[in-house]
């Protein structure tokens, strides 16, 4: 894996524009900015991406913070202590989007058990590909969602997991920079935080037992 | 003894806070001095529309039946009101239902309704509280339902708020949204930045937090504030009065 990655938390750096993949929905999202306000785009039919797997930082994050994001990561070999009770084992990498689902570089970061898993998957079929394709990276396209229930009764849900495919390998993309760093743009405000003005539909209903 | 303690409060809601920053005198005046204020028919409006509403997402009931659940609630909660908005408001309710419905309907049957939450936040006595209106598990989706005359083209801060610590406590990965229903609209928002605005509650509660522990005594506690009388807060006569008795004012 590559070397050079900070294991402090971090709160700064240069800022990247982030993916995201909502597991409760099984939904991948674009998060664009306009104005100030955040915009999420659905990406989830046309994502694909070249991943800088060879880069992916794991360790601990905690989102929970009530401004940016606290992070200690490092690279897969060298993974930090955990700084607090309330970090949770996560990873984070960067990712250059394909021009049908937005062209730029972005980030990617989650603690969510079930989109970790998909991307255990994706890395172990990485690991299993890179040393056919020395210096390149894996384009990636999200063919499924998996659907994974825990629990019982009143706790009982469900999340959906990541299917990841890599369709082929390319040399690095100029913009996809390996020492590249993002840190939580929606979160290191200057302004006071958006209430939503985007309309929703409901999503199409499965209870059969509702007239 | 904790600053809550000293005036009875066991615990802070969305609401409480939303109140404390919209006027600060009402607070103490309710919840210090326990002189508390007619709920009014807007207020009971809202009841008795997420009644119908929720009757019918629950049980696949006519519309007529929906609207005479709520018609109904609404008579009993406003049976002693002497708010002179009460026609108004009755005379939206039954449409506001209709409007409900269909919002609401697709979403299926929630799948739990009226969900108590209790949520810490660091350093204060009291836990926040609170019930969300609807979940939908399966959606991963919570919804609160909020009437109105006249459709909002966003989500206002005290709702986001609100429905924002719902989430926290139910799950992050909840999609919050809310539904605003008007007589003859409906609209469903994507609640945002749902961390910060709970943090915000918590910085509000925190703040409510250190102005009791100023006395314990409510008279210096009111002596501090100053009531805006012109407000809806005090519109209700009793209301008036009481802030006079307390202010002179």
């Amino acid at each position: 894996m590559a070397l050079g990655f900070s294991t402090e938390a971090s709160e700064g750096g240069n800022f990247l524009p982030i993916c995201k993949f909502d597991c409760r929905a099984g939904r991948m999202f674009r998060r664009d900015r306009e104005l100030g306000e955040n915009i999420d785009v659905d990406i989830t039919k046309s994502f694909k991406a070249v991943i800088d797997l060879e880069n992916i930082e794991v360790g601990w994050i905690d989102f929970d913070t009530g401004g940016a994001p606290s992070f200690a990561l490092g690279p897969i070999d060298n993974m930090p202590d955990k700084p607090s009770e309330k970090h949770k084992r996560g990873a984070r990498f960067v990712v250059k989007l394909a021009k049908e689902c937005g062209g730029d570089v972005r980030e990617m970061a989650s603690t969510a058990k079930a989109f970790l898993r998909g991307l255990d998957e994706l890395h172990d079929a990485f690991m299993a590909g890179a040393k056919k394709n020395p210096d390149k990276l894996p384009v990636v396209v999200l063919v499924d969602t998996v659907a994974v229930t825990t629990g019982e009764g009143s706790r009982k849900s469900t999340n959906y997991s990541p299917k990841f495919e890599i369709q082929s390998w390319v040399s690095r993309p100029a913009d996809l920079k390996p020492q590249q760093r993002a840190a939580a743009p929606e979160t290191a405000r200057s302004s006071a935080p958006s209430t939503g003005s985007t309309k929703v539909a409901a999503p199409v209903a499965d209870d059969e037992d509702f007239g | 003894m904790n600053p809550f303690a000293r005036y009875g409060i066991e615990h802070l809601s969305p609401s409480q806070c939303n109140l404390f920053v919209a006027s600060p005198a009402m607070y103490v005046m309710e919840r210090c001095l326990k002189l508390r204020s007619p709920v009014g028919a807007a207020a009971h409006r809202g009841t008795a529309v997420e009644a119908g509403v929720v009757h019918g997402l629950l049980n696949g009931a006519t519309l007529k039946e929906c609207q005479e659940i709520t018609k109904k609630e609404f008579s009993k909660l406003t049976a002693l009101s002497g708010d002179p908005r009460i026609d108004k408001e009755q005379a939206a309710i039954a449409d506001m239902v209709a409007q409900g419905i269909r919002e609401l309907a697709p979403y299926g049957k929630p799948s739990s309704t009226q969900g108590l939450i209790k949520y810490n936040v660091e350093g204060l006595a009291v836990p926040l509280i609170g019930y969300y209106d609807m979940e939908w598990e399966n959606h991963g989706i919570l919804i609160d339902l909020k009437t109105t005359h006249a459709l909002p083209s966003k989500i206002s801060t005290n709702h986001a708020r609100q429905v924002a610590l719902y989430c926290a406590a139910r799950g992050d990965n909840l999609d919050a949204r809310i539904t605003y229903v008007t007589s003859k609209k409906s609209a469903t928002y994507q609640l945002e930045n749902k961390r910060e605005h709970v943090a915000a509650l918590g910085k509000i509660a925190l703040a409510i937090q250190r102005f009791l522990s100023i006395s314990e005594d409510p008279h210096y506690l009111a002596s501090l504030v100053v009531p805006d009388v012109d407000s809806f807060y005090f519109s209700d006569p009793k209301a008036r009065q009481n802030a006079f008795d307390v202010w002179g004012l």
